[in-house]
């Protein structure tokens, strides 16, 4: 495991940011921390990281613990935030020298490491270029970068996408997916996008503090998500009939949408009443449902 | 203290603090011309005042060459302006440690194997230079300006000028970065920018000299360890035009009066300071803000 934290807590006055929670990261996965604005995220990263401390539980991570050996930590993991961190004024290259300073990487050593990180984000052709120059895509590069420098094990995004228009996002989605096939690196990811957590290997839902939920994408849709049909210019019988069932229907302006724990639910409906419907569409559960079941609260708006 | 690489990363962090600050042209400009409009300000509006103040000391019916008197004008108003610069720049200058706590950058710190104390050391010593650097730009226009009212300096004399001009930004930078360390937004950074500007000059003796104070609001001012930067720089500045009165034959009572006066000579509960006093006051005040420094630093990364 990459990362064990146990009845982690952490409150602010009052409030309890993070209360009690538990999960394990293992090496080389995917791990999407999913919840709402003020649910609980950035604290635990920032509990994690060394920028907050806890109030209680443990933390490990690398087999490091927190309490006591939190600079051996602050090396295995980096971090890109969900705003840059990074100096506009300096230029690419000065921005990761400074910081690759900070982890004791200098001269030759920084070099070497440069070569290797522009190389695999592409950057040699910006590395003179001023922050304050450069795209928001490219932006986002050097901020992965940044967190490559001293080359971690542990690579964690903070809402990396956030603000981001749909290209810039998919570019950046192809940088992590390529650190994680050739570096083999861990991503703890925490985001909105619902789409992007269903990519990952594992998901823990976090609401007021709490871990509410977690697993797999997979059973996670298993478990919360239902399935949807929808049947175009459907005869009355046909809403009478799932109304009869109990089936939670959706009136749109040509078609009606069935809610379904499975589309098998229904089969001999298919199969019995063909003529009742013109046409129809299934659609699979997802991550929003999970979420919005879990949490009854619904992430499109944040 | 520092370990040899620690020492590495302070070098680097402070390079990139200084290569920030220069590379943003507006801050450099304005800490720049605050100063500047001081010296102009003087020489348009007030150098007449001091050429009279100064010429009114002087016994009556000897006469003493203008460019002396011009001259000695002058070197008090440098004197002031770089006294009063060595803090209010170095508070106007802070402004990348404020900035990187508006933006959230401390947090890269933070999460990087770096020490607390050596970023916040770095933000005073990066402060230090850059006020350093703007300090000597204005001495050098200054000293541009008194070569043609009247020079009367030796090298030794600008040597201890510069001398005296670290040791005020030694104390300005220290009291930048205690005071500043609690400011996080960028109002709070103008604001007490702006304060300490309007104020500072008029409680260290700089603006008007402590002699023309009531004896008790002088003595309330001289246990402020600020005008003492200000009565080392003044010594020094004035030196070598008291030693051109003194050779044109002014009697030493009247340049005592002279030094009485525009605080060369300062006067606590009626008792002289020495200029070596004045230094170990000085110098004494800044190992006490350094470990008040060092205090806060440790107190607030142990609070997070």
């Amino acid at each position: 495991m990459i990362i064990e934290i146990d009845n982690l807590k952490k409150s602010f006055k009052e409030v309890k940011a993070v209360d009690d929670v538990s999960f394990r990261v293992k090496e080389g996965e995917l791990f999407s921390f999913l919840g709402v604005n003020g649910a609980g995220k950035s604290t635990t990263i920032n509990i994690i990281s060394g920028i907050l401390k806890k109030d209680g539980g443990n933390v490990k991570v690398c087999g490091y613990d927190l309490d006591t050996q939190t600079d051996a930590i602050k090396s295995k993991i980096g971090i890109v935030f969900q705003n840059s961190v990074l100096d506009k004024k300096l230029t690419v290259y000065e921005n990761l020298k400074y910081r690759a300073n900070l982890y004791g990487i200098f001269g030759n050593e920084f070099k070497t490491r440069l070569e290797e990180i522009s190389d695999l984000l592409e950057l040699k052709e910006i590395l003179k270029r001023p922050l304050e120059k450069l795209s928001g895509g490219q932006k986002r590069r050097i901020d992965i970068a940044r967190a490559l420098v001293h080359n971690p094990e542990l690579l964690i995004l903070d809402e990396p996408t956030t603000g981001l228009d749909p290209k810039t996002r998919i570019t950046v989605w192809r940088v992590i997916d390529k650190l994680r096939k050739e570096n083999g690196l861990t991503v703890f990811l925490t985001t909105h996008y619902m789409e992007e957590a269903a990519e990952s290997d594992y998901v823990v839902i976090i609401d007021s503090g709490k871990i509410v939920s977690e697993g797999t994408p997979h059973n996670l849709k298993n478990e919360y998500a239902s399935d949807f049909v929808k049947f175009y210019n459907h005869r009355e019988e046909a809403e009478r009939y799932f109304g009869e069932k109990g089936y939670k229907i959706k009136h749109e302006r040509d078609f009606i949408q069935v809610e379904l724990k499975s589309t098998s639910e229904i089969s001999g409906f298919f199969k019995e009443k063909p003529l009742l419907f013109d046409d129809f569409e299934v659609l699979k559960g997802n991550m929003d449902n999970v979420f919005l079941k879990v949490t009854g609260k619904d992430l499109s708006g944040v | 203290m520092f370990k040899m690489n620690e020492c590495r990363k302070l070098i680097s962090l402070v390079k990139r603090n200084t290569k920030c600050y220069f590379k943003d042209k507006i801050a450099f400009f304005m800490s720049l011309i605050t100063p500047l409009i001081l010296l102009v300000l003087f020489v348009t509006f007030l150098k007449n005042v001091y050429i009279d103040s100064f010429s009114s000391v002087l016994p009556e019916g000897g006469t003493v060459n203008k460019r002396i008197i011009e001259g000695i004008a002058g070197a008090w108003l440098m004197s002031s302006i770089l006294s009063v610069s060595s803090v209010t720049v170095a508070f106007c200058s802070n402004t990348i440690m404020v900035e990187d706590k508006i933006n959230f950058y401390v947090n890269d710190f933070k999460v990087s194997p770096v020490k607390p104390v050596t970023v916040s050391f770095a933000y005073f010593v990066s402060n230090f230079f850059v006020t350093f650097i703007v300090m000597m730009v204005v001495m050098l226009i200054g000293h541009i300006y008194l070569a043609a009212v009247g020079w009367y300096l030796n090298a030794g004399d600008v040597f201890m000028i510069i001398l005296d001009c670290i040791c005020g930004i030694l104390f300005g930078t220290l009291l930048a970065g205690i005071v500043e360390s609690f400011v996080s937004t960028q109002g709070g950074l103008s604001a007490v920018a702006t304060l300490v500007s309007s104020m500072y000059g008029f409680i260290c003796g700089a603006y008007m000299p402590l002699s023309q104070f009531s004896e008790g609001l002088r003595n309330v001012l001289c246990l402020l360890p600020g005008t003492y930067s200000v009565g080392i720089i003044r010594n020094h500045y004035m030196g070598g035009y008291i030693s051109a009165l003194e050779n044109a034959g002014i009697p030493k009572e009247a340049l005592t009066a002279i030094k009485d006066s525009f605080d060369a000579n300062l006067y606590v509960f009626g008792t002289n300071v020495p200029l070596g006093a004045m230094y170990g006051i000085l110098l004494g005040t800044c190992v006490v803000l350094v470990a008040v420094y060092i205090a806060i630093i440790m107190l607030k990364n142990k609070k997070k």
